[in-house]
């Protein structure tokens, strides 16, 4: 986990895709959290499937909601 | 960089927004960045932005911070099941423009149906890896000047967008083509991710149309990914393209999403 300028950010597996454009992201610690992917990774088209290795942000407001902010390369 | 301050937040702390780069926007509440805006050119030369807050205020102050800093007409890309985002833009003033259909394809030949199909007489198919780059590029080029003069690239899904220097063509391995006498007359490009390949372009001369090339080629390129195990792929029709739709629908292609192309003029 590291905190960033952009806030915590924590390295997870996407386990599910969910309606409503979430996805159920099982993070490093075993915390599961609900994450919606970026504008930026909406605007370039990159699919989100499970299984994928992703960078979270997680909100500061709620740590079981985050955002989806890097697809890592299987 | 020019500032704009809000006096309410979404909480007892004022937001402000700062332009912190020459496309990039940021709320900050309490010292803490809450929201970011960020701005970038398509090869085409459309300007799109994305905002990402954790809340609804903190969106709309983005929104209004960058849409006087930027021209129009702006765009932006959602997920129509997002429907909160997408309704927060519509707040913004954006409105759909176009949509795209996000397709899950079988690749099995049973199921397909195109176990039995064949290139139309005179036409071969040349697998992907065995096609030579320069007739490919011309094809390429030709198939883009006539889309050009019909629809329109800007119908088109960004990544087959050309790039500034006019690339177009990045990797000529990724194309099967089909070939008559001694040219190239259609394409197909399978962008080969690791677990759901995606049919990211097919494409046929203008005046090779309605003869089944397209169906041809997607059944060679589904064929193989069967063979290698695959059992789906995935591919985005613009709902307006209805010789598109009707194909990947034909061969039992499901529906699972949509993505709004949303304007604001």
């Amino acid at each position: 986990m590291a905190r960033t300028a952009r806030g915590i950010e924590i390295e997870g597996t996407v386990v599910e895709c969910l309606r409503n454009a979430t996805f159920k992201v099982e993070l490093q610690n075993g915390h599961k959290v609900l994450a919606h992917i970026s504008g930026k990774i909406r605007k370039n088209y990159i699919k989100i499937l499970p299984y994928d290795r992703v960078l979270v942000e997680l909100s500061p407001y709620d740590l079981t909601r985050g955002r989806i902010i890097f697809r890592y390369r299987t | 960089m020019n500032s704009v301050h809000f006096s309410s937040g979404t909480g007892e702390h004022a937001v402000v927004i700062t332009r912190v780069a020459e496309q990039q926007w940021h709320a900050v509440e309490n010292g803490q960045v809450v929201g970011r805006g960020d701005a970038s050119r398509r090869p085409d030369g459309r300007l799109f932005i994305s905002i990402d807050s954790w809340h609804d205020t903190v969106f709309d102050q983005l929104a209004t911070a960058m849409l006087a800093d930027l021209p129009r007409p702006l765009y932006t890309v959602v997920d129509e099941a997002d429907l909160d985002l997408t309704s927060s833009w519509e707040r913004a003033g954006f409105e759909a423009r176009r949509r795209e259909w996000e397709y899950l394809v079988p690749t099995d030949p049973r199921v397909t149906g195109l176990d039995s199909v064949q290139p139309p007489s005179g036409v071969t198919t040349v697998p992907a890896g065995e096609a030579q780059e320069v007739p490919l590029r011309a094809l390429d080029r030709a198939i883009r000047d006539e889309v050009e003069a019909a629809v329109g690239w800007q119908a088109m899904p960004a990544e087959v967008l050309p790039r500034p220097d006019g690339t177009t063509l990045l990797d000529p391995s990724k194309y099967a083509v089909a070939a008559q006498s001694d040219h190239y007359v259609g394409l197909v490009r399978v962008s080969p991710i690791t677990r759901q390949p995606r049919i990211g372009l097919i494409a046929v001369r203008a005046d090779r149309h309605r003869r089944g090339v397209a169906r041809a080629l997607l059944a060679h390129a589904l064929g193989s990914l069967h063979r290698s195990g695959t059992a789906t792929a995935w591919a985005e029709v613009n709902e307006s393209n209805a010789a598109a739709v009707a194909l990947f629908e034909g061969v039992g292609a499901q529906r699972v999403s949509s993505n709004l192309e949303l304007v604001h003029r």
